[in-house]
């Protein structure tokens, strides 16, 4: 089975390798075709992860390989989505870097039959696990899109036609996807928590107990919170908002991996 | 091997208008120039090229030098220039050279402005008017359609032609770059000046919902509304219409700063702070621009569109080395076509396949007709062997014909392989 997993990861790769050669030459072909590669290993990815849910009878993500390995594939899933509704050349470039290095990542700490915590033994896993990495998935988006838009009003303001003045698309689009993944992060980052804090009435017996993960997560959902309502009330658009969206996106790093380290939220 | 080409011209580079002007052909009295110069000593195809920017005469010739002499005294009776002028302008190429040449204008690298996307276009109709002359042969016509799929092969596979490289196009390239689609947006055009009028009309043609129209004087003001489909509003409410508007052109003759800091700040706010573009392309200038550093403002100079075309020029002439690479592919997969017919293998075996039957037939017949005796039989052989060579040596004698008409003769070294089953390729 880890075959599919290594196909998958190899069909990334190459696409990521034609993203780049697409994002630097300007080929609208290489483009296309990395897409459809990508495409193949995600399909790849959903079969590889079907499968191994089915040969655990349970929701494959259980430990940190498992969580790396979903977390590019939700990021694969949000990218192929964006392209689809934004058509930005550019983007594979700047999001399949990290699918890929996920992935490797995922590959060289992977163990086979490692026992499942029975605190994880929970329907609740389902839910709240798909929600929380899809979120991080959008705002990774937010962030993506939060620095382009910076790169190319640069440009722009500064008068200085450049390399990435050609390849970076327009300051509208980059608004338009930086205003949707953080709408969609934000919706799926508000159903995480409360998810989150039914499972932990029903494994703690507390629905909040400041856990750092639970801390963390309401520092990143107050961040996008403000984000969101200082766009709904229209001042801070453009530059201010991208600024925000990358502080948000520290403070969303922040809260994926500080189970790392302490707390009871010790498996991710 | 040679290829028979020849090609004489001046362009842009080699000659001043003056001269290209003299040296052109009329339209009109083009078909009946291409078939006084194909009938010219060592002529046997030819096609003219002529616009304002180049003259070329093409020719598959018997021999190079004789070729370009006959084209070069054409020009010189027809032009009337003075045979030392326009020895030292013209440009005199053959063979591969002259292949690489034809392929290079038709894909746009010998043009003015590089890239520019008419020449096409233009090398399509002069040789649709020599087709239509009668002055192109097959091998022409082969030559025409390789440069033509060399020339779809650079836009295709490069972007040289995607850059605007005029100053008014660049205000559309930015507001892109800005607002992507720009459907929708609103422009307003403040003054009557030709280069606003200019962008403005680039800035129509991509589908903007609305353009308006400030002058000081009303009666300008709606003449150019009129001209753009638009509405004329009134000068004074120059703020308030600006801050409706996307897209701000300013192109007056006026001295005064029209928006300044503080109006820029004012208009923002009226805008809820969504993005505005001031294209300032009077001199001097109407919009400080200082409104350029408040947030979501943005602000061009005419300086600043020069500095648009010149990096896109950059731009074009980077892809222009991609696109000789493509050229100089396509040219060597022309010429390895023509090198690729060598005769002798192919010759040495239709002999042997029509042999071959005759034989198959004769053995037949002896294991038919019973023993014969050997004088019979060496006699019979004798005879099948002159009826293969007969039939042989007309075919080859047509195909030794086609010797100065290399793709023709591919075509009949095709027909021939096909007909008698031979090897598929003669290459090895």
């Amino acid at each position: 089975m880890g075959w599919i997993l290594q196909g998958a990861l190899a069909l990334y790769a190459v696409g990521l390798l034609l993203s780049l050669v697409g994002f630097y030459r300007k080929r609208q072909l290489f483009i296309t075709i990395a897409l459809a590669l990508v495409g193949c290993g995600f399909i790849a990815h959903t079969v590889f992860l079907t499968l191994l849910g089915f040969q655990r009878r349970h929701f494959p993500i259980t430990s940190l390989p498992d969580s790396l390995c979903f977390l590019a594939w939700s990021l694969t899933l949000t990218f192929i989505a964006a392209y689809f509704r934004y058509k930005i050349n550019a983007l594979g470039a700047f999001v399949l870097p990290l699918v890929s290095a996920l992935m490797v990542l995922s590959g060289t700490v992977w163990e086979e039959n490692h026992a499942i915590p029975p605190l994880l033994q929970s329907r609740w896993i389902y839910f709240h696990t798909s929600v929380a990495f899809l979120a991080y998935a959008a705002f990774f988006l937010t962030f993506v899109s939060g620095v382009l838009y910076l790169i190319q009003e640069n440009e722009l303001k500064s008068k200085n036609f450049r390399f990435l003045y050609f390849r970076l698309p327009s300051l509208q689009v980059c608004d338009e996807l930086l205003r949707f993944s953080l709408f969609a992060g934000f919706i799926l980052m508000s159903l995480t928590i409360v998810t989150g804090a039914f499972w932990a009435q029903q494994a703690w017996g507390r629905f909040w107990s400041w856990d750092p993960k639970e801390t963390a997560s309401l520092m990143t959902w107050g961040i996008y919170l403000v984000l969101i309502h200082y766009r709904l009330s229209a001042r801070w658009r453009g530059r201010r908002a991208a600024y925000i969206s990358i502080v948000g996106f520290v403070s969303a790093v922040l809260t994926f991996s500080i189970s790392l380290f302490k707390g009871l939220h010790t498996y991710l | 091997m040679t290829l028979n080409l020849a090609l004489i011209g001046l362009n842009h580079k080699t000659a001043e208008l003056d001269t290209r002007e003299r040296a052109s052909f009329h339209p009109e009295k083009l078909p009946e120039a291409l078939r006084e110069l194909v009938e010219r000593p060592g002529i046997q195809e030819t096609m003219i090229f002529s616009t304002c920017n180049r003259v070329e005469l093409l020719s598959r010739v018997k021999n190079s030098a004789q070729g370009l002499e006959s084209m070069e005294a054409f020009l010189r009776e027809k032009s009337c220039i003075d045979g030392e002028q326009l020895r030292e302008k013209l440009y005199r190429y053959s063979e591969q050279q002259a292949v690489r040449h034809v392929f290079r204008v038709a894909s746009s690298l010998d043009s003015m402005i590089l890239g520019e996307p008419q020449i096409l276009g233009q090398v399509k109709s002069f040789y649709n008017v020599a087709v239509q002359a009668g002055t192109i042969g097959t091998y022409l016509n082969g030559l025409l359609q390789a440069a033509f799929h060399a020339a779809k092969r650079v836009r295709r596979e490069t972007s040289i032609g995607e850059y605007s490289v005029s100053v008014s196009s660049a205000a559309v390239e930015l507001a892109r770059k800005i607002f992507g689609d720009l459907r929708g947006m609103s422009i307003l055009i403040v003054g009557a000046g030709k280069m606003g009028k200019l962008a403005a009309t680039h800035l129509r043609a991509t589908g903007v919902r609305s353009v308006r129209v400030a002058n000081r004087s009303p009666q300008a003001a709606r003449e150019l509304a009129a001209h753009f489909h638009g509405e004329a509003v009134p000068f004074e409410e120059l703020t308030k219409w600006a801050a409706r508007s996307e897209i701000v052109i300013t192109s007056t003759g006026s001295y005064e700063l029209l928006v300044d800091y503080a109006r820029a700040q004012q208009i923002m706010q009226e805008r809820k702070n969504t993005p505005i573009v001031f294209i300032d392309i009077s001199v001097p200038r109407n919009v400080d621009p200082n409104v350029g550093t408040i947030d979501n403002v943005f602000y061009y100079d005419v300086d600043d569109l020069g500095a648009v075309v010149e990096a896109n020029l950059q731009e074009r002439r980077k892809e222009a080395a991609l696109a000789e690479k493509i050229v100089e592919q396509e040219v060597d997969s022309f010429c390895a076509r023509l090198h690729s017919l060598d005769m002798a293998p192919v010759v040495v075996e239709l002999q042997t396949r029509i042999q071959e039957i005759c034989q198959v037939e004769l053995d037949r017949f002896f294991k038919k007709a019973g023993p014969r005796d050997p004088q019979e039989r060496r006699e019979l052989e004798v005879m099948i062997s002159r009826i293969a060579g007969k039939i042989a040596h007309p075919l080859i004698t047509q195909l030794r014909s086609t010797d100065h008409d290399p793709l023709q003769q591919a075509a009949y070294l095709d027909t021939l392989k096909r007909i008698f089953k031979l090897q598929k390729d003669s290459e090895s």
